[in-house]
């Protein structure tokens, strides 16, 4: 028959012991394939760091996976003061600069611009919005070759072509799409009772916006304030045509850098450079990288 | 014969032990249900059998094999999901055919099986449907004749009614009942609706903190409750449990003063004068006419009354606590929230517990 | 008034969305189509010789760079496509794995912060013939290692397809990652209990259950590769020669470098009309597959 036995007798004594565990083969293959995969990814950047504290005499001497023998901050130091890009020979500041002077408007210009439209089209009646959202979704993907030519044109007519203004104005334009996409889809949870509510409270369009939407969109706008800041940052294009000689961004001065070789290239400038470019966008990814995720994720799905 | 044991089981995840010796063992043919409130271990137990997470110590049997350390595969059982987990890219046909296709069986074996379990569960004109054109109660039917048509040893359950409304649910607890009792396979089932245990299981093991409060047929958990976990747990409203004293002549002083006569009572040990009791009291047991000999006539307030249709349940003031009283609508047509009534218990329903370890005396 | 101005005020806060997506988008996408068919210089000439409007379209089909552009772009294309198969197949053995997720996320992933200009200029060093890869391996005494692929035409592109597979293969990791951890749990262990090899639940279960996550890769790619620049200007700048050149190099080289405005409008307007081939059926087939689901789910 069946029977039962309560085990408070062999409690704490431990009955057919299993083995420990250990790693299955098929794990170990895993992992390893994994560690080598990381392993790839890595050089570039253990290139770049290493490179770029070596002396030239050590570049030349080839072993580019080397440590260097001397850590030396020379190169950082003429890249960020002295490396010539293009005409001018005052290093990467200038072009440091100028990209914080694109990046800021054109963060606050974006963000306010497609916020709005995304809450309007998501939360309020508005007749057209299907037509509208289509369109905007088409506009996410048109080759930027295409409106160059009269951006440029429109720009002139402006007055402020070849200024940050100008490349803080394209980029507002070109990422007014995608985000409010973003914003629309983020905001279209927010169940419509809320604000039927509001409205029967005697709110306003604006007033809904400053005091119950904007307050709820806390990890959106994390979102998007990264995503936008890693690809303002890292644009070339926008900057090149549109910031004229005056007003080139960080990526700009460093490709003018790199390319335009006269006399012996030092490997160790252009790596300093390079790296310094990539440092801002380096660490927002690894302090916030988890919104950093959900941004590119964000973007791409519903881009 | 496979006869399913656990023996020893204990499962650690890191430093929170989930199970800590436990042994349970059902013979061939049984429907063990196990049965407790979330987190109670239940379902970690039937992810060990089922091999989809390993023991820390213990071994589990099934028949004479030993089946602790092989694959899931191998264990010669099948599984109905709680979320059906059917395939979603597959056609009907696709999910019961997949689930053979690693087992190198003939394909006329196969064809035969798949059209006997369609017909079996009626799933036949669905055939050729994807899993999200099915309703939830035809994903349930497909899910079971996934299971059926491996032909297993042991058929295992996880809470397979869960998302089903209530009428789906009375149904399909009817149609397992049914396919237990025309294959009378092994069957482990988990769940935590009483209903479903009490009306499939022929054996029911009610779980708690990874313990087995107890093991026994329907009619034991609910009868004789082993301990006021079980007590509490099973039936619907609950079993009533008042403190209470024992006097000498078998019998014992509820809270209010009223007098207990235990002299109905089988007990395993008696309890001297003086120990200190649980009783409890089922709401059903109670009677509102005057009985020959109770073991208890208790005069209590009326605080509230609810009607369903079919029962009135009486919340009656007993001190600070509550009794529950189960009447017929005909019986409490009269009476209304205030009124002072008497209540009468048998002496043959008692259950009697020990007070400091919770146990049937 | 009231209900009037809670009318108004929505659509007077669209009118910036509006006037960006009228001015900046359809009417500059019109007047780039328009200035294709005239014969404009380096300066805009908005007179149309109806006899042969589509003199420019004729002439961009007879340069051999154009032609050279085409080509690399689906050479390009095909390639970067490994990077989707290397998401997939990274994103498999993180979800199976567990151990060392954050890890492996975050190394995978941090190329996408960075710039391509300086991912071009970090494999441009790597692929240094002198002093790079190939003396390194020349340097264990592989002689017959050849990493110089920069400056030979034939290879350039193999270059660009590495670094570009380099730097998107870990976002299109997170999207593979995510797609596999919407898939219920219980879904592996029904595999598992009918004893169905890996290979097979991955084959015929999990990448059928993940053709939408695939599809979105997809249409990503296509824009990526469509929309290639910064990385062919840090790398190769084109060369050596023309073999490197891809539509959007081709049509701001003849904006800027050759100052031939209809020319380059007509190469703008085939890069416009190539996205719409490739990426209207894809969109057209998600949203098919959304409504589906979603049909069937209601």
């Amino acid at each position: 028959m069946t029977d039962f036995t309560s085990s408070t007798s062999a409690e704490g004594a431990v009955m057919f012991p299993r083995p420990k565990k250990r790693i299955k083969g098929r794990s170990i293959a895993v992992l390893v394939f994994l560690t080598m995969a990381a392993l790839f990814f890595s050089i570039p950047l253990y290139v770049l760091v290493t490179t770029s504290f070596k002396t030239m005499d050590q570049i030349r001497g080839g072993a580019i996976f080397s440590l260097p023998e001397v850590w030396t901050f020379e190169a950082w130091r003429y890249a960020w003061d002295e490396a010539c890009s293009g005409i001018t020979c005052e290093g990467l500041k200038r072009g440091f600069v100028n990209s914080l002077e694109i990046l800021f408007p054109s963060l606050i210009a974006s963000i306010a611009i497609s916020a709005v439209t995304g809450y309007a089209l998501a939360l309020w009646n508005v007749r057209w919005a299907g037509g509208f959202l289509f369109l905007l979704f088409l506009c996410a993907f048109v080759p930027f070759q295409i409106i160059m030519y009269p951006l440029i044109v429109i720009t002139v007519k402006l007055g402020i072509y070849g200024s940050v203004w100008a490349v803080a104005f394209i980029h507002t334009v070109l990422a007014m799409p995608v985000l409010t996409l973003i914003f629309r889809n983020y905001y279209k949870d927010i169940p419509p009772e809320i604000i039927k509510a509001a409205i029967m409270d005697n709110g306003s369009f604006w007033r809904i916006f400053l005091e119950i939407v904007l307050p709820m969109s806390g990890n959106i706008l994390i979102v998007v304030l990264i995503m936008q800041i890693t690809s303002i940052w890292n644009d070339y294009l926008i900057g090149v045509t549109f910031g004229g000689l005056g007003a080139q961004p960080m990526t700009v001065n460093l490709a003018n850098m790199v390319t335009v070789t006269t006399g012996t290239v030092s490997y160790n400038v252009n790596m300093a450079a390079a790296l310094q470019t990539a440092v801002p966008p380096l660490v927002i990814y690894f302090v916030l990288g988890k919104f950093f995720v959900q941004g590119i994720a964000a973007g791409a799905v519903k881009g | 014969m496979p006869r399913v044991s656990f023996e020893h089981i204990v499962k650690r995840f890191g430093a929170i032990t989930v199970l800590d010796g436990l042994n349970l063992a059902v013979d061939d043919g049984d429907f063990l249900v196990l049965l407790g409130p979330s987190g109670c271990g239940k379902t970690t137990l039937l992810n060990l059998l089922a091999g989809l997470s390993d023991v820390t110590s213990g071994r589990i049997m099934i028949g004479e094999r030993d089946v602790t350390d092989l694959d899931p595969k191998d264990r010669r059982l099948a599984m109905v999901f709680q979320s059906y987990a059917l395939y979603p890219t597959k056609t009907v046909r696709g999910n019961l055919r997949f689930g053979l296709s690693a087992s190198k069986l003939p394909k006329e074996e196969i064809d035969k099986r798949i059209a006997w379990a369609a017909d079996m569960l009626q799933i036949g004109p669905l055939m050729d449907r994807r899993p999200a054109q099915l309703s939830g109660g035809q994903r349930q039917r497909v899910a079971i004749g996934r299971a059926l048509v491996k032909h297993a040893d042991v058929l295992l359950f996880d809470e397979p009614l869960s998302n089903l409304d209530a009428k789906l649910r009375t149904e399909m607890r009817l149609e397992i009942k049914k396919l237990h009792e025309e294959l009378n396979p092994t069957v482990v089932y988990v769940t935590h609706d009483q209903i479903e245990a009490m009306t499939m299981a022929t054996r029911i093991a009610i779980m708690n903190g990874g313990k087995i409060e107890q093991f026994g047929t329907p009619d034991d958990v609910y009868e004789r409750p082993a301990n006021l976990f079980v007590a509490g747990f099973i039936g619907s409203p609950s079993m009533n449990l008042l403190p209470a004293t024992v006097e000498t002549g078998g019998r014992a002083r509820l809270a209010d003063g009223s007098l207990l006569d235990m002299s109905g009572y089988v007990f395993d040990t008696t309890p001297p004068a003086g120990a200190e009791l649980v009783v409890g009291l089922r709401p059903e047991h109670f009677s509102l006419v005057a009985n020959v000999d109770p073991a208890c006539r208790l005069d209590l307030e009326i605080r509230h009354i609810e009607r369903t249709g079919s029962d009135a349940m009486l919340s009656l003031a007993f001190g600070d606590r509550r009794v529950v009283v189960r009447a017929t609508p005909t019986e409490t047509s009269r009476l209304k929230s205030g009124d002072k009534i008497a209540v009468t218990f048998p002496k043959d329903r008692l259950n009697l517990f020990d007070a400091g370890s919770g146990r049937r005396i | 008034m009231g209900i009037r101005w809670s009318r108004l005020t929505p659509q007077l806060a669209l009118t910036p969305a509006v006037a960006i997506t009228a001015i900046a988008f359809i009417g500059s996408i019109g007047w780039t189509i328009l200035l294709s068919l005239t014969s404009s210089r380096r300066l805009p000439d908005y007179t149309i010789d109806w006899t042969n409007p589509f003199r420019q379209y004729a002439r961009l089909f007879a340069d051999i760079g154009w032609r050279i552009s085409l080509s690399n772009l689906i050479v390009l294309a095909i390639g970067s496509a490994l990077a989707i198969v290397f998401g997939f197949i990274l994103a498999a053995m993180i979800e199976r794995e567990r151990r060392g997720e954050d890890f492996f996320r975050t190394v995978f992933l941090y190329p996408l912060a960075i710039s391509l200009i300086v991912t071009g200029v970090a494999w441009r060093w790597i692929f240094n013939p002198a002093l790079g890869l190939e003396s390194f391996f020349h340097s264990l005494g592989m002689t017959w290692v050849s990493f110089n692929w920069l400056a030979d035409g034939r290879t350039a592109m193999y270059a660009i397809i590495l670094a570009s597979v380099w730097q998107s293969s870990g976002f299109y990791m997170a999207l593979m990652l995510a797609g596999l951890k919407a898939i219920n749990v219980e879904i592996w262990s029904a595999a598992r209990l009918d004893g169905v090899p890996l290979w097979r639940v991955y084959l015929e279960i999990i990448i059928p259950m993940m053709k939408f996550t695939f599809l979105t890769c997809a249409i990503l790619l296509s824009l990526g590769v469509i929309k290639a620049y910064d990385i062919i200007v840090a790398m190769t700048n084109g060369g050596p020669g023309q073999s490197t050149w891809l539509p959007a190099y081709f049509t701001i080289n003849a904006m800027s470098a050759k100052g031939n405005l209809a020319f380059a409008s007509a190469a703008a307007t085939l890069m416009l009309a190539i996205t719409l081939v490739i990426f209207l059926p894809l969109v057209l087939l998600t949203v098919w597959q959304q409504r589906m689901r979603k049909g069937v789910a209601g």
